[in-house]
């Protein structure tokens, strides 16, 4: 749906259109979402047309979410990742105000998604994109607003000021804020990335992880955060909010925080040694059929409980048919050939396996592709790279406050060969 | 069967819907027109006005029109809800072009808006009003912006920052100057808010006037950080440029690497030193850069690209490159000695941080192109971070990497493990990531790289699996001791392909296959005399190949190295005669290598298996002859043609008598084609084309419009003085002093303000009554001129003392007395001010001049309006028409403008019924966009033109005048008329003159005065322009006595006559300057007066002049009208008449 530059902006899900916006004088037709749609059609269905497309007359920029596309397109030079990191933030906030995003959503709420964007950006140039600052402007639909509009008929969603953020030295900030409550929660979010070649070797395992704050504290609030083992970090990215020199010299986050959820930081921990759980499928193919065994379990336990836990995996082109069980969970095989086996919690005295037989297409005497399995797990309490927060100062505030501190591990792209 | 029931269910259901979405606007969106909507716009109420723009924006939304309803939408303009401003501003925009008359009634209510409290409003006006496109409204806005530029609220100035490209985009050139002006001022703005915006201003107004930012280049690096994130990536842009452009590339970085390697010149010291430093970086890294002999070529190459862009270099590579290399050189910085390079580069760095993607790549950008060689590294992990973020970033970052690590794959060799595929990648990112993995693989990666490439073969997806073995090939091509490992894993890759090949015949199996092959080819290419086993095992498999891409480039490389090693001779007359029996089967690519190969191998051949290969190339000719395909055909003709020789020779029996040189030639070039073996290339990179890091362009792979390189070196001139701020702003207004006065009233309008008041309120007071008695009517022409000045009796009010003190001088005279009033009389009053006379005419605007008033007698019969052609004779059959405005008001209606028109027979015959009709009516529709809302207001349709009386004759050399009511639809545009006559037609067109859509509006000093106040801020305009029309009439003045005096008189002569001829307008009065020396008229005050015809709107412009008699003038012209559309052009007008 937008641009920078010379753009204009669409919201389009399965061939219609739902949302359109022109940024700049020059129109530009809406055929070029015809254009876009017969270009992916032309590809097949599971080809991904690449982000950034050059079309006769334009060029796309294009991102999906949750079956959404937002399209934005230019007709002359600009940095393309400005054109995606627009769309994506755009994204972001509409999922944010309508609580997710699904064509229903954004119809039922295509006011405020008018209004966002209108705020989001200003002749092809992103005007306000922090998230604080359009709720003060824009208020997000909740249920109370609602129900008011019902009974009363003339609330608006429009902000009447100007939020004083956008006055002030930190824009992400209000000036003047007050809390009942003074509290800040830190949670660090890790996702494990792993790929386990086909002879069972760990190739690669890295932890991606967030720092996200949720802060509601009063005033202007000045926050330090140190870790004890921040040489552990490979590599890290962070909030406009945070101040460069500190973390350069020491190694220490010092920011003023916006009000209420943001990730303060992303960071990497490169080449882990190992995983909390193993995942080891065998397949053996014979005479036109196929065995395979999948088997689950703890390998390095991590403390707390694994839990969530699903293998997926496609099955290869020439598989006709399947028979698969399991010890423990459930399995299904939906018709575009998934499977996905949800074991959910790993029991304690069984190791879950799941095992079958594929029918391989006639004349196939054995397999010779062989699936890649996707795992997906949740361990709470616990950051698995090791990454341990030492201290939160808080200066400027009157109260002391209530800090909270939580973990969580999960599976990013965690992959396993077979 | 229930037909009710089946009601309620479906009732239900819909209920049911509604609970959840209730209170939500997908009622709306779902059925925008259930309620009709023109109603609701007109209701008293907000909710009701909110919920038909509600349903007018669902119905944008799905792609409807719906701007019919635009008149009543504008009109909710004005509401108080916010909500519905902000509604009613998301139609506006979307709509204006299309509907721009009732745009414009918008205008005003924008106007209103800008002077509102509120910041947000001010902001949003600004916006939306910005965001009309249309070129009349561009003078209004960019008043408006220049004031928003000066708003107390950070997001107004913001927002007046993001107007500015839209105003470029509307007046290309005129306001050009105006409009950096303004960009200049917000990117000296301490909130880092608006310089973010005014970067992308800058940029798109701009973006070459790189001196703009000599001044504060430090401070914006500084502040780069604080910048909110999309400004930061343009900045960067920017500043890039910057550094570029004033000091050249720096020589430590990598882009200069290979000019210094080479150079023996001069730079030998440097040379040696870098030559050292590449080196060495490469051992620290302990990467053995195979091929290294290309890296420089290739880093050359890109940093040429970069600076001259790839189009302009590579067609004029090869004549310039020597010449090239010196220049460059000529214009290196350093990035260690140079402040502002080091300072920039500091600056940048913390943004590899930023957790904006394209923030990352832009300051990794910087980094590749300015940083030391050393430090270049530092770029590599925020990159490889990045890839991380989201699939769509990962391709365009991918893509750059690729660059990159082509340029220099010791940066990202050590980071293989993160070019790893992941079976979520996209195919796109998965070929990206094996380009880079075949370029960064070193001898110490490579092992590591295999096995993960050995994981991939056995992926499903077989098009993945294909690109997997054209990566191992040419991994193997690049690091020569892993070939053989490669070659045994292809091999028996091929092996289990044509074997799955064999029972099921999938596409993508045969492109494995395919791709297989070609790359065992590649890979036996580079050095055969080792490889004689494996072409041998290939020859094998021919049998159970079957997928005929393959089968020809193993055909292929049989006729290739048919004469390599011991075994394969041996092998050929077999492997030949097979290839004949299943000729006709084949395929048609098979089909053409197995000609070739007959005909290499039997071209080198030697001894008793010529024979045999003769015969069977005979044989597959003959087969050829009859193929169905006829470029199989064509292809046997010629080879037969071709080695006529040959097969000649192989039966001299048959007794052709061919000439022998003849034959030889044959031979020669039979030879030369299929003898020549092919060189081993590296097909790596074949991608010649680079673009700077981050752009558009660089994905797409060609200049998309508006991409440009990097500026040339010393294109920004460097001016230490510059450096000084105090210097450097002064200097900045000098040399801009040209454009500020004449283009950007906002300016001038403070120091022009004040000076105009204190002549305003010197207080003379009324006008005499001989003043009233000269009408300014053009038709009083016949009026006797009694004098040529007359004194108004001026300022007996003596309300502040420090006035009459001034006035004192002119109090005593009368007006007859003035009146008769001699030059030398006057010469020798003005010298009478001896306190005045010693003030230097620059405190103008400290001590409050006096002046006198005075009225011009004469200045009729100066006046002599314009007269323009409207048809010529040679084109309208000898018949002359030319016309000039004229002062007399039209009887019919005030939409009318009298144009008195003359017709003149230049031809030697009688013309006859001559008249004019309107030809506009036919083409209404075009002229209608451009209707003003003069129009609009009109709600009874007058016509064009007022028929005129018909002219029966005109004998030739006879004039006759007419008078022509004509009503203009705009007062820019011209109306186009039809002259009849003898029963011909002539197109023409009548230009308007906007002077005379006034008419004199007669009121004294005081009520001028008082109106005048009535109509400030957004209602004044100011614009300058020199004059320079008095100089030649003083030039003419010849009597030495008059001289003193006349020079004043004739100043004001010349302008009011200049302003008069042009405009239908009174003069109010004339004040001219008494605290002056003989010479400087600054200070000279003329007022006129008019009223708009179409809506008696009074509009009053006031002439101040400034400067010395005899040399050019300064004349600022101010303009005070309500209809700020009209006034504005009109006040454009006037500076264009009297410049």
């Amino acid at each position: 749906m937008g641009e920078a530059d010379q753009e204009t902006l669409y919201a389009t899900i399965c061939r219609e259109v739902m949302l359109e916006k022109q940024l700049t004088g020059h129109k530009v037709d809406r055929s070029i979402c015809a254009w876009f749609w017969e270009q992916s059609i032309s590809q097949g269905e599971f080809v991904k047309l690449p982000p950034v497309i050059a079309s006769p007359t334009h060029y796309l920029f294009q991102i999906v979410r949750e079956g959404i596309t937002f399209l934005a397109c230019t007709q002359v030079e600009m940095p393309p990742l400005m054109g995606i990191e627009f769309l994506s933030r755009v994204a972001d906030v509409l999922s944010d105000y309508l609580g997710g995003l699904n064509e229903d959503l954004i119809k039922d709420n295509f006011v405020i998604v008018y209004e966002l964007l209108d705020e989001m950006i200003d002749n092809g140039f992103p005007l306000t994109t922090e998230l604080n600052i359009l709720r003060e402007m824009i208020a997000p639909p909740n249920f109370v607003n609602k129900v008011l509009s019902v009974v009363t008929g003339n609330t608006s969603n429009v902000s009447n000021t100007l939020p004083g953020a956008t006055a002030s030295c930190v824009p992400w900030r209000t000036a003047d804020l007050k809390h009942a409550s003074n509290e800040v929660y830190v949670d660090l979010v890790e996702e494990i990335d792993a790929i386990i070649s086909r002879d069972g070797a760990l190739v690669k395992c890295d932890v991606y992880g967030e720092v996200q704050v949720n802060s509601s504290l009063s005033g202007l609030p000045d926050l330090t955060l140190s870790f004890a083992n921040p040489s552990v970090l490979n590599d890290a990215r962070f909030h406009p909010c945070v101040r460069f020199r500190p973390w350069e010299s020491h190694q220490i986050l010092s920011f003023v925080p916006p009000d209420g959820q943001f990730k303060l930081m992303t960071y990497r921990i490169k080449k882990l040694k190992n995983t909390p759980i193993y995942v080891k499928p065998q397949l053996s193919s014979d005479a036109g059929t196929c065995r395979i065994t999948v088997l689950v379990g703890i390998r390095n336990d991590p403390g707390k409980t694994i839990d969530s836990l699903m293998v997926h995996f496609q099955l290869p082109p020439c598989v006709t048919s399947a028979d698969l069980t399991s010890n423990h969970g459930t399995v299904n095989i939906l018709a575009n050939k998934t499977c996905s086996w949800s074991i959910g919690r790993i029991p304690k005295d069984k190791a879950p396996s799941m095992s079958g037989t594929l029918v391989l297409e006639a004349g196939l005497e054995r397999l010779h592709t062989f699936p890649t399995f996707k795992v997906d797990f949740k361990i709470m309490g616990v950051a698995l790279s090791g990454l341990q927060i030492d201290k939160l100062d808080i200066k400027n505030l009157p109260n002391r406050p209530y800090k909270g501190f939580r973990a969580l591990t999960q599976a990013g792209e965690y992959e396993v060969r077979s | 069967m229930f037909p009710q029931f089946g009601a309620t269910a479906e009732s239900l259901s819909k209920a049911s819907t509604m609970v959840f979405r209730i209170g939500t606007d997908a009622h709306l969106y779902d059925d925008p027109e259930d309620v009709s909507i023109a109603p609701l716009l007109d209701s008293r109420f907000d909710s009701e006005k909110r919920e038909a723009l509600k349903r007018l924006l669902a119905l944008i939304a799905q792609g409807f029109d719906v701007s019919n309803f635009f008149p009543q939408v504008v009109k909710n303009v004005a509401s108080q809800s916010l909500e519905v401003k902000k509604l009613v501003y998301l139609y506006l925009l979307h709509y204006a072009e299309k509907r721009p008359n009732e745009a414009l009634l918008s205008i005003n209510c924008f106007q209103k808006d800008l002077s509102d409290p509120n910041p947000l409003v001010r902001a949003w006006a600004l916006r939306a009003m910005a965001g009309i496109r249309l070129h009349v409204v561009a003078p209004i806005v960019l008043v408006a912006v220049g004031k928003c530029a000066r708003d107390p609220s950070v997001y107004v100035r913001k927002c007046a920052a993001n107007a500015l490209p839209k105003l470029h985009d509307l007046h290309q050139e005129e306001n050009t100057s105006a409009l950096e002006e303004i960009v200049n001022m917000l990117l000296n703005d301490h909130s880092p808010g608006v310089v973010g915006a005014a970067a992308a201003a800058f940029n798109y107004i701009c973006p070459n006037n790189l001196s703009l930012l000599s001044r504060n280049f430090k401070r914006l690096c500084e502040t780069l950080p604080d910048i909110e994130e999309w400004g930061q990536i343009i900045l960067i842009g920017i500043l890039l440029r910057y550094v570029v452009a004033k000091y050249g590339l720096a020589k430590e970085s990598i882009m200069t690497s290979s000019y210094c390697t080479q150079s023996s010149g001069p730079e030998k010291h440097g040379g040696d030193f870098h030559d050292e430093a590449l080196k060495d970086s490469g051992d620290i890294q302990g990467i053995n850069i195979e091929g290294g002999a290309d890296l420089p070529k290739l880093i050359t190459l890109l940093s040429r690209c970069y600076t001259e862009g790839p189009d302009e270099y590579l067609s004029h590579s090869t004549c310039t490159s020597v010449s090239g290399n010196e220049l460059d050189r000529a214009s290196l910085t350093s990035s260690k000695d140079n402040d502002d390079v080091r300072i920039f580069l500091q600056c940048t760095s913390p943004l590899l941080w930023s957790h904006n993607s394209a923030v990352v790549l832009a300051a990794s950008g910087v980094h590749w192109i300015m940083a030391p060689k050393e430090d270049i590294k530092r770029i590599v992990k925020p990159l490889l971070f990045v890839l991380r973020s989201s699939p769509d970033s990962k391709y365009v970052v991918l893509c750059n990497i690729q660059v990159f690590a082509k340029a220099m794959p010791s940066l990202f060799a050590p980071y293989a493990e993160d070019f790893f595929i992941n079976s979520s990648d996209s195919y796109q990112i998965k070929s990206l990531k094996f380009e880079i993995l075949s370029t960064i693989a070193t001898d110490s990666s490579i092992s590591v790289i295999f096995q993960e490439f050995q994981d991939y073969i056995k992926d499903p997806d077989r098009r993945f699996v294909a690109d997997t073995v054209a990566a191992i090939g040419l991994c193997a091509q690049r690091i020569r001791t892993v070939a053989n490992n490669c070659l045994e894993g292809l091999l028996s890759l091929v092996r289990q392909e044509s074997l799955v090949c064999d029972s099921t015949l999938l596409d993508g199996e045969a492109g494995v296959l395919a791709q297989a092959i070609m790359s065992v080819k590649a890979i036996i290419k580079q050095d055969p005399e080792n490889h004689e086993k494996v072409i041998i095992q290939l020859i094998r498999s021919l049998d159970s190949i079957k997928v005929p891409a393959a089968r020809a480039m193993i055909i292929w490389i049989v006729g290739e190295y048919n004469s390599l090693g011991q075994i394969i001779p041996r092998m050929l007359p077999t492997v030949l005669m097979y290839l004949a029996r299943c000729f006709t089967s084949e395929a048609l690519e098979t089909k053409h290598q197995i000609l070739s190969t007959a005909v290499k191998v039997m071209l080198f051949a030697q001894g008793e298996e010529l024979l045999t290969f003769r015969e069977v190339l005979s044989y597959v000719l003959d087969l050829a002859k009859y193929d169905p395909d006829y470029d199989v055909r064509d292809r046997a003709r010629i080879f037969k043609k071709l080695l006529a020789g040959h097969m000649a020779s192989q039966g001299p029996m048959e007794g052709i008598p061919s000439q022998p040189q003849n034959t030889d030639l044959r031979t020669a070039l039979a030879e030369h084609i299929f003898g020549g073996k092919t060189k081993s290339t590296l097909s790596t990179s074949n991608n010649y084309r680079f673009y700077l890091p981050g752009s558009l362009s660089q994905i797409v792979l060609h200049a998309a419009p508006g991409y440009e390189p990097l500026p040339k070196p010393g294109s920004v001139v460097y001016d230490d003085s510059c450096r000084d701020m105090d210097t450097a702003l002064a200097g900045g207004r000098t040399t801009n002093s040209d454009s500020s006065g004449t283009n950007d009233p906002d300016t001038l309008s403070g120091s022009l303000n004040e000076e105009s008041t204190s002549n305003y309120s010197s207080g003379h007071s009324v006008a005499s009554s001989a003043e009233s008695e000269y009408s300014g009517s053009a038709s009083e022409v016949d009026e006797p001129a009694s004098s040529l000045i007359q004194f108004s009796e001026v300022g007996i009010s003596y309300s502040k003392p420090n006035e009459s003190a001034e006035g004192n001088g002119s109090t005593s005279i009368s007006d007859e007395l003035g009146g008769l009033m001699s030059k030398r009389a006057l010469e020798s009053w003005l010298d009478e001010q001896p306190g005045f006379s010693e003030c230097p005419p620059s405190k103008q605007g400290v001590v409050l001049p006096s002046s006198a008033r005075i009225s011009i007698r004469d200045i009729g019969n100066r006046v002599k309006p314009k007269t323009y052609a409207l048809l010529d004779p040679a084109n309208g059959n000898g018949l002359r028409v030319d016309y000039l405005f004229s002062s007399e008001i039209s009887s019919i209606s005030p939409m009318h403008i009298c144009v008195e028109t003359s017709f003149k027979n230049c031809s030697t015959e009688i013309l006859t019924k001559i008249c004019f009709t309107d030809e506009n009516q036919s083409s209404e529709s075009s002229n209608q966009a451009l209707e003003t809302d003069e129009s609009l207001s009109t709600s009874y349709d007058v016509p064009t033109v007022v028929p005129m009386e018909e002219i029966t004759s005109l004998v030739p050399g006879q004039t006759t005048r007419r008078i022509l009511q004509v009503r203009f639809h705009h007062h820019l545009l011209p109306v186009k008329l039809a002259i009849w006559c003898s029963d011909k037609k002539y197109s023409v067109k009548l230009r308007p003159e906007m002077g005379f859509f006034m008419k004199p509006l007669p009121m004294d000093v005081e009520a001028f005065k008082s109106k005048e106040s009535q109509l400030p801020g957004m209602f004044e305009y100011i614009r300058s322009c020199t004059f320079t029309d008095h100089i030649e009439e003083l030039n003419c003045e010849k009597d030495p006595s008059s001289l003193m005096k006349d020079k004043f008189l004739v100043v004001c002569q010349s302008l009011a006559s200049r302003m008069l001829s042009h405009a239908n307008l009174f003069l109010v009065s004339v004040d001219m300057p008494v605290a002056v020396n003989h010479d400087d008229v600054s200070g000279l005050c003329l007022r006129f007066s008019g009223e708009i015809l179409s809506n008696s709107i009074p509009c009053l412009i006031t002439i101040t002049v400034e400067g010395r008699c005899s040399e050019p003038l300064k004349i600022f012209a101010k303009m005070n009208c309500e209809e700020t559309m009209f006034g504005l052009n009109m006040l454009n007008r006037v500076i264009a008449f009297l410049s």
